[in-house]
């Protein structure tokens, strides 16, 4: 769970909220192997679904706001702090911390629903939809490679992309923000699954390779 | 399992996908002018082709949207990968009505499991430029 | 039932020629093409009749299924066909003289939700009105009847309970379709194998012979009787049918110790699992989702059947797959089939059994014998038009029919 101390905002209720996965955080740690693969809860990020053309003018506005929007599959936009998956030609995931929230005082969500006006297309509010889990170390890609039949190596996947896909048979956006880092975004309801189905491929990484 | 090119994200599993049947097949212009059997053709009747078959599919675990393919329904060959509203390629030249098919095939056995993606730039930066943006800004 | 497989026959049946011409020409050597000449023959005395058959006897679907055989099924017209299939297999044995180990071990059906609850508790319903026997079991009455089934709460489609009909059960499918070519084969039916359908002849809109690799046949009548191929058929005589074809896949386990007393099928996780005879755990998977001829499906599809199997049965969890393959099953959109005239005159279809065909091989042999012999449907088959489609009157099955057309 985040440090929620400074967080105001949502009516003063912001610390009873519970984020899909947090049950699992002990397993979490316990399961993590410093060094080689560690998985974490990185919950609350806000998170805007965005439909807009664009190459269109109403996409030029938006563009200002997020910071660029993403033309190709695996591409991310955005900037300082704000990135923006491409889920689709006109479809994409805006991706910032939890306190640009507009309840904790953010702008982030008018900002882009002021941005694309009366024009078609939508903003949407999805920062509950999906939770994030990090996933690092030198034996993440191994960790993932089991259950998501992409090409993972980092010739085809390099940090700074992000893909729509499965892992573990869950549809997820995985987004690769490191050379041995990443970030999965599997929706609220597989959390739970998906957080145990990564500590089950984790685990063998806790014992010595054998020769 | 089918290694699908979509046109947006490249080869993919079969199972990020779900299946929409024959393509082409337009709703009836005048419903209400269709007898009981016209009705019924539209409502229930698909072609079954054994050989080459024109067909819709939807990415629905990546880009979310629909495309046909021309699949050979016994190799289970995948001929052709072409947009919504393209004429069927292998009729193209029968019915010249449009043009952006592209023919990619891929098989069901070969291909790349993912787009090539290197080298991609992230965003354009045109009006964006340096904008901070005002949610983040805070 | 028999403890011991039979010795391997002798021939049972002859493979002459094609003759000239026949009253009735039945495209499609397997169990509906087997049983229809052989209702033709004996309840309507036509035996001067040929099944032809593009490759080896019995050799597609019917080689192909999982051999379950229930009637359990939502609507009257459903009931009254499936109940009639079944109460000829139960006389079968004796009538066609071959021991084709049809054992009544019992068919359950599970629920894994409220909503599957209410709708199995519904059928159990209908069921009993239309004379079949069905029972509602409780998880636990479902443990005594399958002490191998993980009844817990704690995975992720729990059984909250299943429909079972105790007269249901399986039989062995190459030796049904044996029975059958046997007994068609002494009445008089010439049974033509490597014989493939390539075209018909027609004097106006009325059938009138054959084109195959092996010569013209002229007929008086003809039936279709092959599945997953009738589409194909149609076409080559000038009609459409509303059905798709998609592979179905099955696989077996190697042989086991007997494990597992009755059937076990579940809608909701696509599965469903017997111990056959010899030992194999028989089971089969849902459809694949795309149009195929190719007589082989994809394999996560196979995976998700194995998930699902091994949480309901955990005992499974070692047990090593011998075999996978696939049939290509004729769906049609209210999955039932469709027996009747066609609008070729003196053409009739039995097609779109889906996945359910090998169950209703009896029925579909008499009725559809009914139909080409007075050339109007028997009142069991009278509902199952093609006309349908056109009326509305549709039969959906789609909850009954378990693996989801």
């Amino acid at each position: 769970m985040a440090d929620t101390a400074a967080l105001n905002g949502i009516n003063g209720l912001r610390h009873i909220r519970r984020s899909p996965a947090s049950h699992l955080a002990a397993a979490l740690e316990a399961g993590s192997i410093e060094g080689t693969v560690v998985l974490r809860e990185g919950p609350f990020r806000t998170m805007v679904g965005l439909r807009v053309d664009p190459r269109s003018e109403e996409g030029a506005r938006v563009v200002a706001v997020a910071g660029g929007l993403p033309l190709r599959c695996g591409d991310v936009g955005g900037a300082d702090g704000v990135r923006v998956l491409w889920l689709g030609p006109s479809e994409f995931l805006v991706v910032a911390s939890e306190d640009v929230h507009d309840s904790l005082g953010g702008t982030l969500i008018d900002s882009l629903t002021a941005a694309l006006g009366g024009a078609p297309g939508q903003v949407v509010d999805l920062s509950a939809n999906r939770t994030t889990f990090e996933l690092s170390g030198t034996r993440a890609r191994a960790v993932l490679e089991k259950g998501c039949s992409l090409d993972l190596h980092p010739r085809s996947f390099p940090p700074g992309t992000a893909l729509s896909t499965e892992v573990g048979n869950i549809p997820v956006v995985l987004e690769k923000t490191g050379k041995e880092s990443f970030r999965i975004f599997p929706r609220a309801s597989f959390a739970d699954f998906l957080g145990r189905w990564l500590l089950d491929a984790m685990r063998e990484y806790a014992s010595p390779e054998v020769p | 399992m089918l290694l699908i090119s979509c046109p947006n994200c490249g080869s993919r599993d079969e199972t990020e996908f779900h299946y929409g049947g024959q393509a082409h097949v337009p709703y009836p212009e005048d419903p209400a002018a269709l007898d009981d059997r016209q009705w019924a053709e539209f409502l229930f009747y698909r072609d079954n082709t054994k050989g080459a078959f024109a067909e819709r599919w939807l990415h629905s675990t990546g880009c979310r949207q629909w495309f046909n393919l021309l699949r050979d329904t016994v190799t289970y060959e995948i001929q052709a990968v072409y947009p919504m509203g393209a004429a069927r390629p292998d009729r193209a030249a029968a019915a010249p009505e449009s043009g952006t098919a592209s023919t990619a095939p891929d098989s069901t056995t070969t291909g790349t499991a993912a787009p090539d993606i290197s080298g991609t730039s992230t965003a354009p930066a045109t009006s964006a430029g340096t904008t901070a943006p005002e949610g983040a800004s805070k | 039932m028999a403890d011991l497989l039979p010795e391997h026959p002798d021939f049972l049946w002859h493979n002459p020629d094609p003759q000239k011409s026949y009253d009735a020409v039945i495209v499609g050597g397997g169990g509906h093409g087997l049983a229809t000449a052989y209702f033709l023959a004996k309840n309507h005395g036509m035996t001067n009749i040929a099944v032809l058959e593009k490759g080896w006897l019995a050799g597609g679907n019917m080689a192909r299924n999982t051999t379950i055989i229930r009637s359990n099924y939502l609507w009257d017209e459903s009931a009254a066909i499936y109940e009639h299939a079944l109460k000829l297999w139960e006389i079968l044995p004796e009538e066609l003289e071959y021991d084709f180990l049809f054992s009544q071990r019992g068919v359950m059906n599970l629920a894994h939700t409220l909503g599957d609850v209410r709708e199995s508790m519904r059928r159990v319903g209908a069921n009993k009105l239309n004379g079949v026997d069905a029972e509602w079991l409780d998880p636990q009455q479902v443990k005594e009847l399958c002490p191998i089934l993980n009844i817990s709460d704690n995975i992720r489609y729990p059984v909250m309970g299943a429909t079972y009909q105790p007269r249901a059960g399986i039989a062995k499918h190459d030796h049904v379709a044996w029975a059958f070519a046997r007994k068609c084969d002494e009445l008089g039916v010439d049974i033509i194998q490597n014989c493939e359908v390539t075209g018909f002849l027609k004097d106006g809109n009325r059938v009138v012979g054959v084109k195959t690799n092996r010569g013209t046949i002229s007929t008086e009548k003809v039936g279709l009787c092959a599945a997953g191929h009738s589409s194909v058929l149609a076409e080559m005589a000038g009609f459409r049918l509303p059905i798709q074809s998609h592979p179905l896949q099955a696989l077996v386990s190697e042989l086991h110790e007997p494990v597992h007393p009755t059937v076990v099928m579940s809608n909701h996780v696509h599965v469903y699992v017997s111990q056959a005879h010899k030992g194999e755990l028989v089971m089969g998977a849902g459809v694949d989702s795309y149009n195929g001829y190719g007589q082989r499906g994809s394999f996560h599809v196979i995976e998700h059947q194995m998930a699902a199997a091994v949480e309901l049965f955990p005992i499974f969890a070692r047990a090593h797959v011998l075999r996978t393959w696939g049939g290509i099953v004729d769906t049609t959109l209210d999955a039932s089939p469709i027996i009747g005239t066609t609008p070729v005159d003196n053409m009739f279809v039995n097609c779109g059994w889906g996945t359910g065909g090998f169950k209703g091989t009896p029925a579909a042999g008499l009725t559809f014998a009914h139909t080409i012999a007075t050339g109007t449907p028997h009142d069991l088959n009278k509902p199952f038009a093609l006309e349908r489609f056109e009326t509305g009157a549709l039969i959906d099955e789609h909850g009954a029919a378990a693996v989801a057309h």
